[in-house]
């Protein structure tokens, strides 16, 4: 068990998050939004 | 009185090790000393008895807001198995841009991250939420027109605000924006007349990679 908690200290964080991808629901719905112009003035 | 006498770290038990690093780890969590902060409380998490949960917890609790404000995010399975799971919408909203988000889980967990001391450095990861948010608009206006993308409107901005239901004008967009170039999370300039931020074509967004804002 120990060998396994050691071997995930590694693995506890991520510092590559910071990707160009815009394919999530939230990018999605952030492009939806931006595209729409209805309330352009 | 002696106090001369020069110790050596390498000389204390392991416990007292870990435990000093723990403490100290905290004092540079709040002196903002986030490098230190981040070595010292990662010594006592890989040296900490890796049964005592309780342990590897405390010390988590600190790591985790250090980690997060030099742009190091923890795996969500570390979130679970620790029960630190009052960070998980704020490791979301950095990921997203989603500055709602971020405030909603400060809100959410006030109590919790006041009597730990670590609001104020989570409140400061606005920065990192509206780089981030700046750059999904930025990419999304790349890959519908290459051309344009390095141009980013205040008013584009105000309107994906609004969407997040935050309330800003234009002028109030500007400032945030002069803070993200002046710290570094965003290359570019305004061209204030015609409300726009124009960026940089090389690393608009430079990433922290480990390294504190502004510095």
């Amino acid at each position: 068990d120990e060998k396994e908690e050691g071997k995930e200290t590694t693995q506890q964080w991520e510092d590559d998050w910071d990707d160009d991808d815009v394919n999530d629901d939230f990018s999605l719905q952030l492009r939806k939004e931006l595209e729409s112009n209805s309330e352009k003035s | 009185i002696e106090t001369a006498r020069i110790f050596d770290f390498e000389e204390f038990p392991a416990k007292d090790k870990v435990t000093y690093m723990y403490y100290t780890g905290r004092l540079e969590v709040f002196n903002e000393n986030f490098l230190a902060a981040d070595q010292k409380l990662t010594y006592a998490l890989t040296h900490c008895n890796s049964r005592s949960r309780t342990n590897l917890r405390m010390i988590l609790k600190y790591l985790i807001p250090v980690k997060l404000s030099i742009g190091i995010l923890p795996k969500m399975w570390l979130l679970e198995k620790y029960n630190l799971v009052e960070y998980a919408d704020v490791v979301n909203a950095l990921k997203r841009g989603d500055l709602q988000l971020l405030r909603r889980a400060l809100q959410q967990h006030e109590d919790q991250f006041l009597r730990s001391g670590v609001y104020l450095v989570l409140e400061k990861l606005e920065l990192q939420v509206y780089q981030r948010l700046v750059k999904k608009i930025y990419i999304i206006q790349k890959q519908k027109d290459p051309s344009k993308a390095h141009q980013i409107k205040l008013e584009v901005i105000v309107k994906a605000l609004k969407w997040l239901e935050i309330d800003m004008d234009v002028d109030e967009v500007e400032c945030i924006m002069s803070i993200l170039i002046y710290k570094n999370l965003m290359k570019g300039y305004f061209a204030h007349k015609s409300k726009v931020v124009v960026l940089s074509k090389q690393d608009p967004f430079p990433k922290l990679n480990g390294k504190p804002v502004g510095s």
